[in-house]
């Protein structure tokens, strides 16, 4: 289900006569004129609704007889609301582009000749800072506490502080063997 | 028409506006808006005519002028209301189709009250 059929489908769910309808057809499949009957609404008007409900695809019909049954597509019911969150938006690319926009300002109020001028005081920034300064380190080596005091000294002068957040932020790991930088899959919890 | 059927007329149409903006009111306390909206739409025609009809009353040198042009005018409003509903079912509109409907309606009614006080 993409974005829009998810905004669709949870309009059309925003209202209590088609949720009442959405209810009756979860017993069983109904007709027109029984759905009426059933909630007291008139038939064009039920006959609105279930237009509205078979556009967003909540419910689908067919010929019996001389009647249009309606039933419910329960296919689109047992998604869940978080695979509907999990789907990829329509708006990624722009929401991309605006994150890397901020990072960008961020960095470049920051850092100046690849220097830092300041830890920022919000968590946010700093994290974005700290994830700049720590594609200084490679992947897959370890390094003494030396050799990482050497690199975050050519950022800063309280390279400690940096090298602790830095563990703090889980980008840089350590034990007994020294540090080593940590891939964004497999962080320590 | 004479007073008391003018008045009878009028009555009608008062209730029907204060009977539709209840429903409305409740069905949007009810969370059925599209029920509401159509209520709304049915209040505002009553209340068209409603104005149609003061004005017909207002400004018609006799009852039989003001009729008259009641009459027309209950012709004439309706008549972009048939076109808009063709309109709406030609390209599938549903909305627009049952709103136009119910404005219909309403003119029906209105014009069966008005035959029966005028009879």
């Amino acid at each position: 289900m993409n974005e829009a059929q998810a905004v669709q489908l949870f309009k059309c769910l925003s209202d209590k006569s088609r949720l009442q309808i959405l209810k009756s057809l979860a017993v069983e499949d109904m007709y027109v004129e029984r759905l009426s009957e059933r909630l007291g609404i008139t038939a064009a008007t039920v006959s609105f609704h279930l237009k509205k409900l078979a556009d967003a695809g909540a419910v689908t019909s067919y010929k019996s007889q001389y009647y249009m049954m309606y039933s419910l597509n329960r296919t689109i019911f047992q998604t869940t609301i978080l695979e509907i969150l999990e789907e990829k938006s329509d708006e990624d690319a722009e929401q991309d582009r605006r994150d890397e926009k901020y990072r960008q300002k961020v960095l470049d109020a920051f850092l100046e000749y690849g220097k830092l001028k300041a830890i920022p005081a919000q968590r946010k920034k700093e994290r974005i800072i700290l994830e700049e300064i720590v594609k200084s380190f490679e992947y897959d080596r370890i390094y003494s506490e030396r050799e990482v005091n050497w690199i975050l000294s050519d950022y800063f002068d309280d390279f400690c502080t940096l090298r602790r957040d830095l563990v703090a932020e889980q980008l840089l790991c350590r034990d007994a063997k020294g540090y080593w930088r940590v891939k964004a899959e497999n962080k320590t919890e | 028409m004479n007073n008391e059927q003018a008045n009878e007329f009028e009555a009608f149409l008062q209730e029907r506006i204060s009977c539709c903006t209840k429903k409305s009111q409740a069905l949007f306390k009810d969370d059925r808006k599209d029920e509401a909206v159509f209520e709304k739409v049915r209040a505002n025609v009553y209340d068209i005519f409603k104005t149609v009809f003061s004005v017909a009353a207002k400004n018609e040198k006799d009852a039989q002028a003001a009729e008259t042009f009641f009459l027309a005018k209950l012709e004439q409003i309706p008549s972009a209301w048939v076109q808009s509903l063709e309109q709406a079912q030609q390209h599938g509109d549903s909305q627009k189709a049952h709103i136009e409907t119910i404005k219909l309606d309403a003119v029906r009614e209105i014009r069966e009250k008005f035959a029966q006080i005028t009879e």
